[in-house]
């Protein structure tokens, strides 16, 4: 039957949306001369324009250094709000410095998957750009890899900027943030580029990926003309394989975050067109988040290594039903605790999610950020944690660059991010912000002395005020709306009063039965299985615990991180959800199994070198039947 | 009864907040007329519907400040007019009201309170009677003639028999019957308490003796318990209990007595002690008039224990016990307070306020006047509440010694909701009527949109006295009973419905004894409900489903009290209907809360059912997700007709034949596959759906829909063979 859709997927391609990847696909790949054709004449017309611009400007200025110089008086030009003295070839010229070669992009799975054919359409085109990017790093732009970062960061806006010399305008922020403004240019006009130009394939979901010999990129859309790059190096170390879906999950969990905690970033611009605004929140707020991200001295992102794990996603603790209705009574408690006005809550329990109210997405941000710096495991930073979230935290890394904020913060005052302190920049993210008051509640001077937090619920469009209460292992976020906090502080405390005098009976009880069900970090282990299993409609997860996922085989893992690349694509070429069942058998003899029905996924290793496909698929649907309900019941 | 005064009336909030409840269907209906008639709005529009709220809201205003009271006389009384009555006694054992004259006595049973009872007569030799009883076979009467001469007559054979105590030396203070095995008769004298066997002959034969030196005693029937004063100040009790196990003598205690500033000392009399049973617990209660205060001791087998205290607030008192109530009579304050020695407070359960009759109406002159025309010889306007010839006899009689009168006490009470309910879950008086309040008080408390808290202790007590009951085994599933007897009614509050179900139901008294095994447990099953409990089904029933229509705009605040109602009902392990999760399910989707619902649904709070999934799948019009909510939870069911059928309905036929072929389903018209697959316009799939079912079905290649479609193959693609 999985053959059976697969070609039904293949089939009805031209059907979907899909994005570029979808989009090109369906050009390049329909097998049909006359789109291969008209595909290599569109290729060479739109690179070409450029590429002649390019080759006039190269001529007018003579050396790199020269053009630099440039570059930053440009720049302290329009910091300064003088009119911008016109270097329009200049500038134009840095439009496309693509550095590397162009090779195939979909080596990872042409040969499982496509035909012959298409991946010969493909190749042709790669051909041709990879023509266009040698000559583009015969130009020099070495720049780029002088840093020594393997990461680079970008978000920027395609709607500023737009006239000559003010390219800059464009950069809401950069990381690392002590390159250049060329290099910070380069990267930003090749992105900008690839999206101008997928767009014309694909006008509604452009770019998502551009794979080259040395780097990734990979892009994400956070809002509608902003934009967030991330280049990645591919260093011949082994372990820097990645998955372009978990790359593109950090890239919108930073941005989620983001949103909750600021607003969205249009908003930001249209409050300060300027743009220092936005700048000045950017800047702190993703630095740490990409310190969490650190181990050591390197920024370490989801590698292979993680590749059953799922970003973006929830992890339930799953509940008996006596303590699920104790729970669930506990937040109809908390639900009332702001009077008539009602309250939304998120109770976690270790770092898994025991209840919430709120919409799914809210729920991930909130969750996502309770895990990092909330639960009693975050507070208690140090103690290593299971969970993907939080890693190892080392301060030393970026702590030194956030003292030397020279690029973001602009010389005029900025008016007041939160609405709290004027002047000052909320940086949520900070790490060791958050202690445990002697009430029980999480207090943190981060948003000001005496200030409660307020977040954005993006699907009500509402502010909130969030108040962390903590018992043992069990903490609560309680999300009380504005309105219903007419005079500040003295409000806030009133409803902290209401919490301790009506739920603190509940909340103990419910922390003494969860604990009492507790099955310690290796709970959802299930012994002779390493499985991922993806709820995409609740946006929650299960995995095998981290620590049993590390016994795999690394051939084990790259098998399965191929799998999921390969379920990733199938999944962008087509909006309708399918039933589809994959497996791969790995150098190691392991196989690697992923099943999707109707948005749920499973994804599994099992590492018996002597098993068949049958005994393979019989685990796998005996896991389905014990485990999932039968969901992924397939024959 | 059980009038809902709300104790600070001065809250006009809470009035206008118990108008609206009450006549929550008035003003609906002006409401509503209003508002269709919105446009053409003239003088008396809507003039029935609001005459109706009018009429409605005064009434409830002046429940609210009018004649109220928690205990009640019940009116008829009984009246033992009997020409030349020499006195009026009580037996308590037989429950007799004795009536006698010089020769004659007349005696009317009032175990079974009936007005009309006509009595029975014996005559007897004349004489003074200081004290008379009827044995507890009925067959014999002994009469107290004097300080040392007790007669005994028996009704049958007129055999008459004379026991007499040493003159002088000591003096027969009283006499009563036991049932204890070892004796039938006590006799107690200032030297001691004298126990007697009787044989059907009458010869008494003494068989104990108790030697205690004795100012005075009290004794009742309902604990077989006997105290025996002694001491100067009448402070040291013994006591013995003459129960069927045997003869049990408590230990001896002092009663507590204030000392006052003045060397005189008080001294306890027999009026001052009173022995009641409650919820099957003896207590004595103590005035002590010095403090001011009622002392209460509580029985043990081997012990007695002071338990507190109660205040007194007026110079003469007297105790009655309603229905496990015990209702203190502030004499001179004309009211009475009532107090529930269950709970641990000693504060009283309900405000002070004046005994009434039951039985006319209320204060109203009017009313009064009507009602004399068929009052026969006393008329009421006589009779002064309390009078100084009242005599209060345990546990619930009023005995007015010049009217004649005998009355029975009815108690009413009100209170704060969950302790009234708690309180009105423990009364075995009555429950029908208990029960229909206490689901009337939940879907007001409901409907007024009371604090979660409040609601759930309220849902917390009916629940566990339900639970509490099965495990007893009092509560009996009378189906007919429940369906034909529970008519919503818009409010338990108002006394005029208390008085008409008042009228009509049972009186059922029940002897809770501590050692006596309660014999009256026929009496129980002839009752129309033993038990106020109330199953999960029946609150879900005439609380949750009644109040879901008016409460639909706050379902949030709905879901929490099912939430805590369902939390309640599973740590008592009690099931409840499944449309109470089906309702969960509509309530959280119309209040489009999605992830909770599916939070509900995986964490299994709503119970699986094929109910529960079929409102999912309505549901998940509005939501992807709680549709394939709905059907995760068809194929967990295993109903696989109808996980088929939705499958094939959202689209998924390929999914759903291939469940079908698995599970060998044929029960799913084969055209619905067929269509769906034509209606893709797919004909690849069409041709292998052919094949499937012509496999799966056998004979299926001979039907009609077979030709239709392969010949629409045929047509469309002939390339594509089957």
């Amino acid at each position: 039957m999985g053959n059976e859709t697969k070609s039904n997927g293949a089939s009805s391609l031209g059907g979907g949306g899909g994005g570029f990847r979808a989009k090109m696909e369906h050009y390049v790949y329909s097998g049909e001369k006359k789109h291969v054709l008209a595909g290599i004449g569109i290729f060479t017309v739109i690179f070409g324009i450029p590429w002649y611009l390019m080759n006039r400007g190269s001529n007018n200025h003579r050396s790199h250094q020269d053009y630099m110089e440039k570059a930053d008086k440009a720049r302290k030009a329009r910091l300064s709000s003088s009119p911008s003295p016109s270097s329009d070839n200049q500038i134009h010229a840095v439009n496309d410095p693509l550095t590397q070669g162009f090779p195939c992009p979909y080596k990872h799975n042409s040969a499982m998957s496509e035909p012959v054919a298409q991946s010969f359409g493909l190749c042709l085109l790669g051909f041709i750009l990879k023509g266009f990017y040698e000559i583009l790093e015969a130009m020099g732009m070495a720049s780029m890899n002088s840093s020594g970062e393997s990461l680079k960061l970008c978000v920027f806006d395609l709607r500023r900027g737009q006239n000559e010399g003010q390219e800059l305008d464009k950069i809401l922020f950069f990381y690392p943030p002590d390159v250049t403004f060329s290099t910070q240019l380069s990267v930003i006009g090749l992105s900008e580029g690839l999206i101008t130009f997928t767009r014309l394939f694909s006008p509604e979901a452009a770019c998502e990926v551009i794979e080259a010999e040395r780097h990734s990129h990979v892009f994400h859309e956070a809002e509608p003309d902003i934009w967030m790059v991330m280049v990645v190096e591919k260093n011949k170390e082994i372990e820097a394989i990645w998955r372009v879906d978990a790359l593109q999950k950090v890239l919108k969990e930073v941005h989620s975050l983001f949103v909750m905690f600021h607003g969205s970033i249009r908003s930001l611009l249209d409050k300060e067109p300027s743009g220092g605004l936005i700048r000045s929140h950017l800047y702190p707020f993703i630095t740490d988040y990409l310190n969490d991200l650190s181990v050591g001295k390197k920024l370490q992102l989801p590698s292979f290594r993680e590749t059953l794990k799922e970003r973006g996603t929830v992890q339930m603790l799953t509940l008996a039903r006596d303590a699920a209705l104790e729970v669930q009574s506990l937040v109809g408690v908390l639900d009332s605790c702001a009077g008539t006005l009602r309250c939304h809550s998120v109770i976690l329990f270790h770092d898994l999610l025991v209840s919430t109210t709120l919409s799914p997405d809210d729920t991930v941000d909130l969750f996502t950020f309770s895990v990092m710096r909330l639960t009693s495991n975050a507070l208690s930073s140090g103690t290593s944690s299971w969970s993907y979230l939080r890693k190892g935290t080392s301060l030393s890394q970026t702590s030194s660059k956030s003292t030397s904020p020279q690029l973001l913060v602009s010389s005029d005052s900025l008016p007041s991010g939160n609405g709290h302190d004027a002047g000052r920049v909320i940086r949520p993210l900070q790490h060791n912000k958050w202690i445990k008051g002697k009430d029980g509640f999480l207090v943190t001077d981060i948003w000001g002395k005496d200030a409660t937090p307020t977040i954005w619920l993006h699907q009500r469009q509402e502010r909130v005020h969030l108040l962390a209460y903590q018992q043992k292992c069990l903490t609560l976020v309680l999300l009380v709306p504005t309105e219903a906090i007419v005079n500040g502080e003295l409000d806030i405390s009133f409803v902290k009063h209401q919490v301790i005098e009506n739920a603190t009976a509940k909340i103990l009880k419910v922390e003494e039965k969860l604990s009492k069900g507790w099955g310690g970090e290796n709970a959802y282990h299930v012994s002779g299985y390493r499985y991922l299993l993806v709820d995409n409609d609740m946006e929650v997860s299960r995995a095998s615990p981290s620590g049993k996922v590390a016994t795999l085989a690394k051939e084990t893992l790259l098998a399965v991180n191929k799998l999921r690349e390969t379920v990733d694509t199938e999944k962008s070429r087509t909006k309708e959800e399918k039933d589809m069942e994959i497996c791969i058998r790995a150098k190691n003899n392991a196989w690697a199994i992923a099943r999707v029905t109707r948005g749920k996924e499973l994804y599994m290793a099992l590492e018996k070198a002597s098993d068949t496909l049958l005994d393979a698929t019989d685990s796998v649907q005996s896991f389905s039947n014990r485990y999932c309900n039968g969901t992924f019941s397939m024959d | 009864m059980f009038c809902m005064k709300e104790k600070n009336s001065a809250t006009t909030a809470s009035t206008l907040g118990r108008i609206l409840a009450t006549c929550s269907k008035q003003a609906k209906d002006y409401g509503s007329c209003v508002a269709s008639k919105v446009h053409e709005i003239e003088k008396d529009l809507c003039l029935k519907e609001f005459l109706a709220l009018k009429s409605c809201m005064q009434h409830t205003t002046s429940v609210g400040s009018g004649a109220l009271s928690h205990a009640y006389i019940q009116n008829p009384s009984l009246r033992c007019n009997v020409p030349e009555s020499r006195g009026l006694f009580y037996d308590d054992a037989n429950r007799l009201l004795i009536c006698v004259t010089s020769s004659q006595v007349f005696s009317w049973e009032t175990a079974t309170f009936n007005p009309d009872v006509s009595p029975s007569v014996d005559s007897i030799p004349e004489g003074p009677i200081l004290s008379i009883r009827f044995s507890l076979d009925k067959k014999a009467i002994a009469v107290q003639r004097s300080d040392c001469e007790i007669q005994f007559f028996h009704r049958e054979t007129k055999q008459t028999l004379t026991h007499k105590c040493r003159a002088g030396s000591e003096s027969i203070l009283g006499f009563f019957w036991s049932d204890s095995p070892l004796c039938d008769l006590a006799v107690v004298k200032t030297s001691g308490m004298d126990l007697f066997a009787c044989d059907s002959a009458m010869n008494l034969r003494l068989v104990e003796t108790k030697k205690v030196n004795v100012n005075w005693y009290i004794y009742t029937h309902e604990s077989r318990l006997v105290l025996l004063a002694s001491g100067l100040q009448c402070k040291t009790i013994t006591g013995f209990q003459l129960s069927t196990a045997g003869v049990v003598r408590l230990p001896k205690f002092e009663m507590t007595l204030a000392t006052t500033e003045s060397n005189s000392k008080p001294i306890i009399s027999p009026g001052d002690v009173h022995l009641i049973t409650v919820y099957g617990r003896i207590y004595c209660l103590q005035v002590d008039m010095e403090a001011m205060l009622l002392h209460t001791y509580r029985f043990y087998r081997d012990a007695v224990v002071q338990q507190g205290s109660l205040p007194i607030y007026s110079s003469k008192l007297s105790v009655s016990v309603v229905d496990n109530l015990l209702l203190v009579h502030q004499i001179d304050a004309k009211v009475v307070i009532i107090y529930d020695l269950f709970v641990d407070s000693r504060a009283p359960v309900s405000a002070p306020l004046p005994l009434l009759w039951r039985g006319y109406q209320g204060s109203d002159t009017s009313s009064q006047q009507e009602n004399e025309g068929t009052e026969s010889s006393t008329s009421n306007e006589n009779i002064v509440m309390y009078e100084e010839a009242w005599t209060f006899l345990v546990p619930d009689l009023i005995l007015d010694q010049t009217n004649k009168v005998l009355w029975r006490a009815i108690s009413a009470s009100s209170s704060d909701r969950s302790s009234l309910l708690e309180f009105l879950q423990r009364r075995k008086l009555e429950a029908n009527k208990a029960k229909q309040l206490c689901l009337g008080i939940a879907r007001t408390l409901i409907l007024e949109r009371r604090p979660a808290t409040q609601v759930t202790q309220a849902i917390d007590v009916l629940v566990t006295a339900y639970s509490y009951s099965v495990k007893a085994g009092i509560y009996k599933e009378l189906k007919n009973e429940k369906t034909t007897a529970t008519t919503p009614t818009n409010d338990g509050a108002s006394p005029d419905n208390e008085r008409g179900r008042a009228s009509g139901s049972s009186i059922d008294e029940e002897e809770v004894e501590m050692n006596l095994p309660s014999g009256s447990a026929d009496e129980q099953q002839e009752s129309q409900l033993s038990s106020p409990a109330i199953s999960p089904d029946e609150l879900y029933k005439f609380v949750f489903a009644s109040v879901e229509e008016a409460m639909v705009e706050e379902s949030d605040y709905l879901v929490a009290i099912i939430t805590e109602f369902l939390r309640s009902i599973s740590a008592e392990k009690l099931k409840v209907d499944l449309n109470i999760y089906v309702m969960t399910v509509r309530l959280l989707a119309h209040s489009k809360r999605f992830a909770e619902l599916s939070l509900f649904t995986t964490n299994k709070i709503i119970e699986p059912s094929k109910e529960v999934a079929l409102q999912l799948l309505e549901s998940g019009g509005q939501n992807l997700r709680v549709r394939k909510l709905g059907l995760d939870m068809l194929r967990q069911l295993s109903l696989h007709h109808e996980y088929i059928s939705s499958l094939v309905q959202d689209g998924y036929y390929l999914e759903a034949l291939r469940y079908a072929q698995k599970r060998k389903v044929t029960s799913v018209r084969s055209s619905l596959f067929l269509e769906a697959a034509f209606a893709s316009n797919d004909m690849q799939h069409l041709a292998a759906i052919l094949r499937v079912l012509s496999e799966l079905i056998p004979g299926f290649k001979e039907t009609s829909e077979y030709y239709t479609f392969h010949g629409l193959l045929n047509e469309t693609s002939s390339s594509v063979a089957v």
